[in-house]
């Protein structure tokens, strides 16, 4: 058994390329010639937060998708709790509770109560343990004047609180968010990230991996920040220590620096 | 695996279906009156071409308009396989579902056998509105129905038809969408199947055909059991063949959709529509 939360050694992912028309048919057996990842390699320890930063098509979202069992790497290894998520995907799933911003994921004509509920149970939560579990949500992300109210007739962020409520419902030993504040008023970001920090990561030891276009936000939340560009991981460290590692003072410079000193595609 | 887990999950994706199709009241009381106008309808045109040579040509004898209804009726358990399958995939991708669902801990498998039980509920309560009308306003002879047999043949039609449901749902995951596997199975089976007239008008060559297709097997137990009085050990023919077609088609569009399933988790297309 691993002793780190999460483990990835030297992971790749390639995709096939976009194809139109008739030629759509070959996509299942088609050549993976681009690359989304290329032998990444990092660990997060329990009760640890690590952020995913880097421009848009650096990886992050794929890493992400890989560790909950969306995608099948290329090549290379990724551990969850000491699972295998090729091998052992069902049981990185229980470790697992994972929130995209960029996907409602919610049935629009049940109320937000049937929607958790509904999900609950899909994660192996009995009645009794799913209402307890569903009110310390509901409580901590101030849902409870829309639990009855159809998800259709929310707004973005509340759905997006409505997400986060999900992946933490069954209390998993790690949490993947992919841009956990999207769509959150600045109020409600800050007091997410508070709820995060201190309730999610500190009080309660789950591990936290997330991608964050926000840097204020990684500054705020990450222990440890892991910068990926076009698929690699250029550095990955403690705030200070990548700041001391770019000469710089903040972390935009910092990210500014070393993406500054990473070979270029075509020089790869 | 917990099985009376899973059929608690399964249960729940029933619930599901039916809170969402309970906030469109109105569709269920539309399809109230669809069916009388399509029982009505092949009423009077089974009145229209009905012959001493077609009752002939009727396994059971008869009038046409009890052949015809339980062709038409039935024939839906076959369009409905076909569709809920790749239909619930399809509005997953679309309202965003489909990557919690399966990072839930909750098998495909299950996922896949809790959606299909609403549209085959719904389907199998259209068909008794179907029958009723035809009992109440149509002369359809249900005295002479072997209602045990009927249930039986229609169960296992369900689960041989759910297998090719599930290759067509395999096909829509890898392909995204035009789907001709399930064309080509709605087609051949309305045509040879014998939804609307005896396969045994058909050429021999279209005969031979039809023996392949699980709707010729399904419609030729279910005439027997609801027009033909067929006992149980009468309707064994038909209820081996869709057992066959059952037992192979089950596990193997299994295999292939985790295998279609993996694929597109090599291609990263799962949530592509």
């Amino acid at each position: 058994m691993s002793q780190d939360a999460i483990l990835v050694e030297n992971l790749e992912k390639n995709f096939p390329p976009t194809y139109s028309g008739w030629r759509t048919l070959l996509l299942p057996v088609a050549r993976l010639t681009l690359r989304a990842l290329a032998g990444v390699s990092l660990s997060v320890r329990p009760g640890e937060a690590l952020a995913l930063i880097g421009a848009n098509g650096a990886g992050k979202s794929t890493l992400l998708r890989i560790l909950t069992t969306l995608l099948v790497p290329t090549r290379g290894r990724a551990v969850v709790a000491g699972f295998d998520v090729e091998r052992e995907p069902a049981r990185v799933r229980r470790q697992l509770g994972f929130h995209a911003s960029s996907e409602g994921g919610f049935y629009g004509r049940l109320s937000a109560r049937e929607n958790l509920e509904f999900f609950a149970a899909l994660n192996n939560l009995g009645r009794a343990e799913a209402a307890h579990s569903i009110a310390r949500v509901v409580e901590l992300l101030g849902l409870a004047a829309v639990m009855d109210r159809q998800v259709r007739t929310l707004s973005t962020g509340t759905v997006h609180r409505l997400g986060l409520a999900r992946a933490l419902l069954h209390a998993p030993a790690v949490l993947l968010l992919d841009e956990p504040t999207r769509s959150l008023d600045p109020l409600a970001a800050a007091e997410f990230r508070r709820f995060l920090r201190d309730d999610v990561v500190r009080q309660h030891g789950t591990t936290l991996l997330f991608a964050s276009h926000t840097l204020a936000e990684v500054e705020q939340l990450a222990d440890r920040v892991a910068l990926l560009d076009a698929g690699r991981l250029l550095a990955w460290d403690t705030q200070q220590g990548l700041l001391a590692a770019a000469g710089s003072a903040t972390l935009e410079q910092a990210l500014q620096a070393f993406t500054s000193r990473a070979p270029t595609e075509a020089s790869r | 695996m917990n099985p009376r887990r899973n059929l608690r999950k399964i249960a729940l994706l029933f619930r599901r279906d039916l809170a969402i199709a309970r906030s469109y009241r109105v569709v269920f009381v539309l399809e109230l009156f669809q069916a009388f106008f399509g029982v009505a309808a092949f009423y009077y045109l089974s009145r229209f071409v009905q012959s001493p040579e077609l009752t002939r040509a009727l396994p059971q004898g008869g009038n046409y308009f009890a052949f015809a209804l339980v062709g038409i009726a039935f024939f839906d358990y076959l369009g409905v396989a076909m569709d809920t399958f790749d239909r619930s995939i399809q509005e997953a991708r679309q309202n965003g579902t489909l990557e919690t669902l399966l990072v839930s801990q909750t098998s495909l498998p299950v996922i896949l056998s809790g959606s299909a039980v609403y549209p085959f509920l719904l389907l199998a309560m259209r068909t008794v509105v179907y029958l009723g009308w035809g009992i109440a306003l149509f002369h359809f002879p249900a005295r002479q129905a072997n209602w045990a047999g009927a249930i039986l043949v229609l169960l296992m039609s369900v689960l041989a038809f759910a297998g090719l449901g599930v290759l067509s749902a395999s096909y829509l995951l890898l392909f995204k969408r035009g789907n001709p596997a399930k064309w080509l199975v709605v087609g051949l089976s309305g045509v040879v199947g014998g939804m609307m007239y005896p396969v045994s008008v058909l050429p021999d060559s279209l005969q031979r055909v039809a023996r392949l297709v699980p709707l010729t097997y399904s419609l030729e137990g279910m005439r027997a059991a609801l027009l033909g009085r067929a006992s149980l050990a009468e309707l064994w023919p038909s209820v081996r063949a869709l057992f066959v077609f059952a037992a192979v088609l089950l596990p193997v569009s299994f295999v292939v959709f985790s295998w279609a399933l993996r694929r597109t988790k090599i291609t990263g297309t799962l949530t592509h529509f």
